[in-house]
C-alpha cells in the first residue's frame, strides 16, 4: 500500500488551552446548583484494586477521587496548594517539611483526623509490604514526628526535591484513617466528599455524599459509576437516557455529537498518552539500530488519525505538554520505510528475518486498531508483525509483571510530576519498567535530579533525559490524546469535573438540575 | 414432495458449493494484502463503485474481506469438524462395536462432557491454549469431539446388531475387518449428515469465539471478526455488520438446507 | 424402582466427572491464584509466599480434595476480583440468568408452536416453506448478531427497551422483565428455529395416527381435531426437546449477557475467565454443567412419565 492513500490531518492541539470547558451551548450549565438526585456515570474502563496505595490504574484512581483526600494537591497550573494541611513549609536545607492540619476533618468512619492519621498513611505507603505503587516517594524519610494532633513534621535524610509534589496525587499524598490500612481494598475508606458504598466488580461502583466533608457537602444524593468499557453502548446508553453522563466518548462519533448539539460535551488536552514499547531484554531490540528502525516505520499523525480519528496531538516527549521540562526542541522521526530497512539491514536483520508478536490489549480498543495499522507498516518494511490481542488481565501478567512479550503497547495517565514519569519508567530499577530499559546515563539523570532543588536546572535534567530516551529510542512516544465527557443537558457544574491530572474526576462540585 | 426436497436440495448444495468455490478460489486470484489494505480517505464509506461493499473503520474493503475471509471461517470450520470426526470416529466405533466396559465408560466420559455447553469448552479451551488460528481450530474441535462421538457410537452399535454382521462374525471375521468392510461404510452417511450440519455450527461457533476476542486474530478476515469490529460502527455504517452477517447467515442456511435434503436421501431414519 | 436407583448413580458419577474435568482445566489455565491476587504488586519471593499460604504448592489431588470439600459443604471459597464469597454470588447471578433463560424459552415457544403447527397442516406447501425458512433463517445467525440488531432497533431507535443492564425482579418487577426483554428475545430467536422443525415433524407424525383419523371420521371441526387432539400430544416431545436445548442457552447466555452488560451467570463466567479468577471459573463452570446435567435429568424422567415405554428402553 502506497503511504500517500494515507490522509495527512490531524489537527495540532499544542498550545490550545488546557480545558475547553464545557459546551457554551447549553444553557441549563449556567443555572445554580441544585441538591439531590442520583448520577448514573458511564465510565469507560474497570476499576481494579480499591486501595489506594496499591492500585495502580487510572481508573480506579478516577473514582476514588471522590473518597480520598490527599494531604496537599495542585491547582490547574500544577502549583502546590493546601488540601487537607492547610498550610505547610520547607525548610532551608529542604530536608524538614511541616504540615499543619486543617481542623475538624471527618473521616467516612465518624473519626476526625489528627497527625497519626497523617504518620499512619505515610508510613504504610512506605512499607514494602504494603506493595504500595509509590512507595519509593518515602525512601528519603528519616522521620514522621507528630508533636500535636494537627502538626506533622517530615524528615530526609538527603535533599529529595520531587518529594512535596508527589504528595499531591493521592497514590502517595492519600490520608486514611489510622488502621483502615486492611479494608482499604474492599472498603475504602477517606476524608473526601463521597463515600464509598459497594462495588460490583466489572459492573458498578456506588458512592454516596458525605455530608461531614470539611469542604462543604457535595451536590448529588450518590453517584453511580457503570463500567461500559464498549465505546458504543456507554453512548448508546447516554442517547437513550440510560445514563446521564460518560467519560470517553467514542473519537469517531465527537464530531457528530458536537454538532447535533443535544449533549453537553467536555474537551480537554491531555487525558493520557501512549508509547509503543519494545522489550530491551528481546535481542533484536538490544540494538538501538533496530529500535530507531521500528520508529522509523511509524507515522506517528497517520496511526493517530487512523486509530483516534485525531482526537489528540504527537508528541516525541511524554512530559505534561506544559510542564516546565517538557522538551520542546524534539521532533519525532518521520516515516521513512527506505532508511528503517537500511538500519535493519546494518543491524544484520535482512527483509523477512524478523518475525515479531505484537502483544495488544483489548481494554484499549484503539490498540487494536493501531496494531492493524502497524502490520500494515511493517510488512512495507519487511518484518512480520503477528497480533496477540490479550485481555486486560492477562496483559497486566504477561507484560507488566513477567515482561513476557516482545512488542506491546500502552497508554499512561499524565504524569505530571517529572520524577514519577522519568523515575519510574525509564530508571532501570524504576516501578513501571517494564521493558526492562537498564541505560546508565538515563539512571545517573533521574538520580541527579532528586537532589537537584534549582527548578531550571531539575528541568533541564529531564529535558536530557527526554533527549536519551528519543535517542536510543528506548521507547516509541506517539501522542498525547483528548480527554471528553458527554453529558445530558441536565447536568451541572461539568466545569470542575476534570481535575488538573487530566485523568481523574471529581463530582464534588456536580449537580441534576431536577 | 420430492420436488420441493429437490429445489430445497439444489438451493443447498449450490450455496455450500459456491462458498467452498470461494474459500478455495478466492485466496489464489486475489492477494491476501487486498483484505489488509487500508484507505483513510474512504473509512466506514457506503457501498461505492470503488468499494462495492463498502468499507470498515479503516478504509479496508468489505468485498474482499468477506470473500478472504470465506476462507479463514471455512478452514476453521471444515478442519474442527475434521478434527472432531477423527477423534470421535475411533472413540464411537470402539464404544458401540465392542460394547461392554469400554462403552461404559467412554459414553459416561461423553455424557460428561455433553454436559458442558460447547461454547464454554470452546472458551476455556482458547484461554488456556491463547488464543490464534491454529488453537480456535482445536478449541471448537474439542468442544464439537463427544456429541460426534454420541452420533457415531448409536451407528455403530446399531449395525453391529445387523444379522449380516452377526453372521459375518460367525463366519470368523475379524474385529478389523468387520469394523473396516461393514461397520465403517454402513455409517459413513450418518456421519456425513452430522458432519455438514455440524459445519454450520462451526461457522457460529467461531463467529462466537472471534466476537469475544477469543478466536481469529486481526488484522485477519473472519467473518466473526468483521461482526465483531462493525459493533462500534453500526448505527452510523449499517453495512459493517450486514456484510459479513450475510455472509454467515447464507452460508450457514446453505449448509443446513443441505444438511436436512442429505438427511432424507442418506439417512431417512433420523429425526429432523 | 431399580432404574431410578441406577439413574441416580449415574448422576452422581457424572457430577463426580464433571468435578475432575472442571478442575483439571482449570489447572492448566495459564497464570496462578497467587498472581491474580498480587497483580502489578507481584515479586518472586511474595508470590512463592502466597503460593505456599493458599497450599498452591501441595499435590493437585490434595487440591482437588480441600476443592470439593468445600463445594460440598457449601464453602464455595472466594472470588479474587470480586471479593466475595463465590456461594452467594453465583446465587445471585442465577437469578438473573433464570429470568432470560425462562423468558427466551416462552417466547421461542410462543413463536415456534403456532409456526410448527401451522406448518405441519400445511405440509409441503408455501407456508410449510415459509415456516421453515424463517426458522432456518433464525438459526443461521449468531446469536449476538441478532442481539445488535435489537439493541440497534428497540434501544437507539424506538428507544422502547433499555440496551444494558440488570433489574433484580424483587426490586422492580416490570423494569426486570423489561432489561431482560431484548436478551432473552435474542436468545429465544435461535432457540425458536429447533423448536419449529421439532413442532412440525411431531406434528405431522400425529396428525397421520390412527386416532386423528377416528376424530376427523366422528365429525369434529378440524381445528379442534389439530389443537386439542394433535397438539395435545404433541407438547411432550416438543417440552423435551426444549429442555435439551437448555445446553445450548448456557453456551449462548455467556455472548449474550456481555453484550448486553446483563449481570447473570454467561456474564459471571466470561468475567471470570477474563480475569483467570481461577476459584471463580471452577464454581461458575461446574455450576452450569451440573444445570444443564440435572435438566437433561429432569427431562428425561418427565419424558418417562409421559410416556412409560421408554423404560424398556
Amino acid at each position: 500500500m502506497k503511504r500517500r492513500d494515507f490522509l495527512k490531518n490531524t489537527t495540532t492541539l499544542f498550545g490550545a488551552t488546557l480545558f475547553s470547558g464545557a459546551a457554551p451551548m447549553i444553557a441549563s450549565a449556567q443555572t445554580t446548583p441544585v441538591t439531590g438526585g442520583t448520577l448514573i456515570w458511564g465510565h469507560s474502563e474497570t476499576t481494579q484494586n480499591l486501595d489506594m496505595h496499591q492500585t495502580g490504574t487510572a481508573s480506579t484512581g478516577r473514582v476514588l477521587q471522590n473518597v480520598h483526600n490527599s494531604i496537599v494537591t495542585v491547582d490547574k497550573d500544577l502549583n502546590v496548594i493546601p488540601m487537607l494541611a492547610e498550610s505547610f513549609a520547607q525548610s532551608e536545607d529542604g530536608l524538614v517539611y511541616t504540615f499543619n492540619l486543617r481542623p475538624g476533618v471527618m473521616f467516612h468512619n465518624g473519626a476526625e483526623m489528627t497527625s497519626a492519621d497523617v504518620k499512619y498513611s505515610f508510613e504504610r505507603c512506605a512499607n514494602p509490604d504494603t506493595g504500595a505503587v509509590n512507595f519509593e516517594v518515602f525512601n528519603a524519610v528519616e522521620s514522621i514526628e507528630t508533636p500535636d494532633p494537627l502538626t506533622v513534621i517530615v524528615t530526609l535524610n538527603t535533599v529529595n526535591a520531587p518529594f512535596l509534589s508527589r504528595l499531591a496525587e493521592n497514590g502517595a499524598g492519600v490520608v486514611m484513617p489510622e488502621g483502615s490500612g486492611d479494608t482499604q481494598g474492599e472498603m475504602p475508606i477517606g476524608a473526601g466528599p463521597f463515600k464509598f458504598v459497594r462495588r460490583e466488580f466489572g459492573n458498578e461502583v456506588e458512592l454516596e455524599r458525605f455530608d461531614d466533608y470539611w469542604d462543604g457537602p457535595a451536590y448529588l444524593d450518590k453517584v453511580i459509576a457503570r463500567e461500559i468499557p464498549e465505546p458504543t453502548v456507554r453512548l448508546t446508553g447516554l442517547r437513550t437516557g440510560e445514563l446521564h453522563m460518560i467519560n470517553d466518548i467514542p473519537a469517531d462519533r465527537m464530531a457528530e455529537i458536537e454538532s447535533a448539539g443535544e449533549l453537553q460535551v467536555v474537551k480537554w488536552f491531555p487525558l493520557n498518552w501512549d508509547f509503543v514499547n519494545l522489550n530491551h531484554t528481546f535481542e533484536p531490540f538490544q540494538d538501538a539500530r533496530v529500535r530507531r528502525a521500528f520508529d522509523m516505520i511509524i507515522d506517528k499523525e497517520v496511526l493517530l488519525e487512523g486509530a483516534l480519528w485525531g482526537q489528540g496531538a504527537v508528541t516525541a516527549s511524554p512530559s505534561y505538554p506544559t510542564s516546565a521540562s517538557y522538551n520542546s526542541d524534539l521532533t519525532q522521526r518521520s516515516q521513512d520505510i527506505a532508511g528503517a530497512r537500511a538500519l535493519l539491514d546494518e543491524a544484520g536483520y535482512p527483509e523477512g528475518s524478523l518475525d515479531i508478536v505484537f502483544k495488544a490489549t483489548t481494554n484499549y480498543p484503539y490498540h487494536i486498531e493501531s496494531a492493524q495499522i502497524l502490520v500494515e507498516w511493517f510488512r512495507m518494511a519487511g518484518v512480520n508483525l503477528t497480533i496477540e490481542q490479550l485481555t486486560w488481565a492477562d496483559w497486566l501478567s504477561q507484560c507488566w509483571v513477567d515482561k513476557d512479550y516482545q512488542m506491546t503497547m500502552m497508554n499512561f495517565f499524565t504524569l505530571w510530576e517529572p520524577d514519577f514519569l522519568y523515575y519510574s519508567l525509564f530508571n532501570s530499577t524504576g516501578a513501571f519498567n517494564y521493558r526492562g530499559i537498564n541505560d546508565p546515563e538515563i539512571d545517573a539523570l533521574t538520580e541527579q535530579a532528586r537532589i537537584t532543588v534549582d527548578p531550571v536546572a531539575r528541568a533541564d535534567i529531564y529535558k536530557a533525559v527526554q533527549q536519551r530516551v528519543f535517542d536510543e529510542a528506548h521507547d516509541i512516544i506517539l501522542w498525547f490524546r483528548n480527554g471528553t465527557i458527554g453529558a445530558q443537558p441536565d447536568v451541572g457544574g461539568l466545569d470542575t469535573i476534570v481535575h488538573p491530572n487530566g485523568s481523574n474526576l471529581n463530582f464534588h462540585k456536580v449537580w441534576l438540575n431536577a | 414432495m420430492r420436488r420441493f426436497l429437490s429445489g430445497k436440495g439444489l438451493v443447498g448444495a449450490a450455496i455450500v458449493l459456491i462458498m467452498l468455490l470461494i474459500a478455495l478460489l478466492a485466496p489464489l486470484f486475489i492477494p491476501d494484502t487486498f483484505a489488509t489494505q487500508m484507505d483513510m480517505r474512504a473509512r466506514l464509506s457506503g457501498p461505492t463503485l470503488n468499494h462495492i461493499f463498502g468499507t470498515d473503520q479503516l478504509g479496508r474493503d468489505l468485498f474482499y474481506r468477506v470473500v478472504l475471509g470465506a476462507q479463514t471461517s471455512v478452514m476453521i470450520a471444515g478442519a474442527a469438524v475434521l478434527m472432531s470426526i477423527v477423534i470421535g470416529l475411533p472413540l464411537g466405533i470402539i464404544s458401540g462395536y465392542f460394547g461392554g466396559v469400554i462403552d461404559n465408560v467412554l459414553m459416561r466420559l461423553v455424557d460428561t462432557l455433553l454436559s458442558f455447553p460447547a461454547l464454554l469448552l470452546a472458551l476455556t479451551i482458547s484461554a488456556v491454549l491463547g488464543p490464534n488460528l491454529t488453537n480456535t481450530i482445536i478449541a471448537i474441535g474439542i468442544a464439537f469431539t463427544p456429541f460426534l462421538a454420541r452420533i457415531i457410537r448409536g451407528e455403530a452399535l446399531r449395525v453391529a446388531q445387523m444379522p449380516y454382521v452377526e453372521a459375518a462374525r460367525a463366519a470368523g471375521t475379524t474385529d478389523l475387518q468387520m469394523i473396516i468392510r461393514h461397520i465403517l461404510p454402513n455409517i459413513m452417511p450418518a456421519i456425513i449428515v452430522q458432519g455438514t450440519i455440524s459445519l454450520a455450527f462451526a461457522i457460529l461457533a467461531e463467529a462466537g469465539l472471534s466476537f469475544l476476542g477469543l478466536g481469529t486474530q486481526p488484522p485477519d478476515a473472519s467473518w466473526g471478526l468483521m461482526i465483531q469490529a462493525s459493533r462500534d460502527y453500526l448505527d452510523i455504517a449499517p453495512w459493517t455488520a450486514l456484510v459479513p452477517g450475510a455472509a454467515v447467515a447464507i452460508t450457514v442456511l446453505g449448509l443446513n438446507m443441505f444438511g436436512d435434503v442429505l438427511r432424507d436421501v442418506l439417512d431417512p431414519r433420523t429425526d429432523p | 424402582m431399580a432404574y431410578l436407583l441406577n439413574r441416580l448413580l449415574s448422576v452422581l458419577l457424572t457430577l463426580f466427572l464433571i468435578s475432575v474435568i472442571t478442575f483439571a482445566v482449570t489447572n492448566i489455565l495459564p497464570g496462578d491464584v497467587a498472581m491474580m491476587i498480587m497483580g502489578t504488586q507481584s515479586n518472586p519471593e511474595a508470590l512463592a509466599g502466597l503460593r505456599e499460604s493458599l497450599g498452591l504448592n501441595d499435590p493437585l489431588i490434595v487440591q482437588y480434595g480441600r476443592w470439593i470439600g468445600g463445594l460440598l459443604t457449601g464453602d464455595w471459597g472466594r472470588s479474587l476480583v470480586f471479593k466475595e464469597a463465590i456461594g452467594p454470588l453465583i446465587a445471585q447471578k442465577a437469578v438473573a440468568s433464570g429470568v432470560i433463560v425462562v423468558m427466551s424459552m416462552a417466547i421461542a415457544l410462543a413463536c415456534a408452536i403456532p409456526l410448527g403447527v401451522w406448518a405441519a397442516i400445511n405440509r409441503d406447501r408455501w407456508q410449510d416453506s415459509t415456516a421453515s425458512t424463517s426458522a432456518l433463517i433464525g438459526v443461521s445467525l449468531p446469536d449476538f448478531f441478532w442481539g445488535i440488531m435489537l439493541i440497534l432497533l428497540f434501544a437507539r431507535y424506538l428507544g422502547w427497551f433499555p440496551s444494558s443492564g440488570f433489574v433484580h425482579p424483587a426490586d422492580d418487577f416490570l423494569g426486570a422483565i423489561r432489561h431482560a426483554f431484548l436478551p432473552s428475545l435474542a436468545l429465544g430467536l435461535g432457540l425458536m428455529a429447533h423448536l419449529t422443525r421439532m413442532t412440525r415433524s411431531t406434528m405431522i407424525g400425529i396428525l397421520g395416527q390412527e386416532f386423528i383419523r377416528v376424530a376427523r371420521a366422528k365429525g369434529l371441526a378440524e381445528r379442534e381435531v389439530v389443537w386439542s387432539y394433535g397438539l395435545r400430544n404433541a407438547i411432550g416431545p416438543v417440552i423435551t426437546v426444549a429442555g435439551l436445548q437448555v445446553g445450548y442457552l448456557f453456551g449462548s447466555i455467556i455472548v449474550v449477557e456481555s453484550l448486553f452488560n446483563y449481570t447473570g451467570m454467561g456474564w459471571l463466567t466470561y468475567q471470570a475467565l477474563l480475569n483467570r479468577d481461577i476459584p471463580l471459573i471452577q464454581s461458575t463452570v461446574f455450576v452450569i454443567a451440573a444445570v444443564v446435567m440435572l435438566t437433561n435429568l429432569f427431562v428425561d424422567l418427565l419424558y418417562m412419565l409421559i410416556d412409560p415405554r421408554i423404560r424398556m428402553a
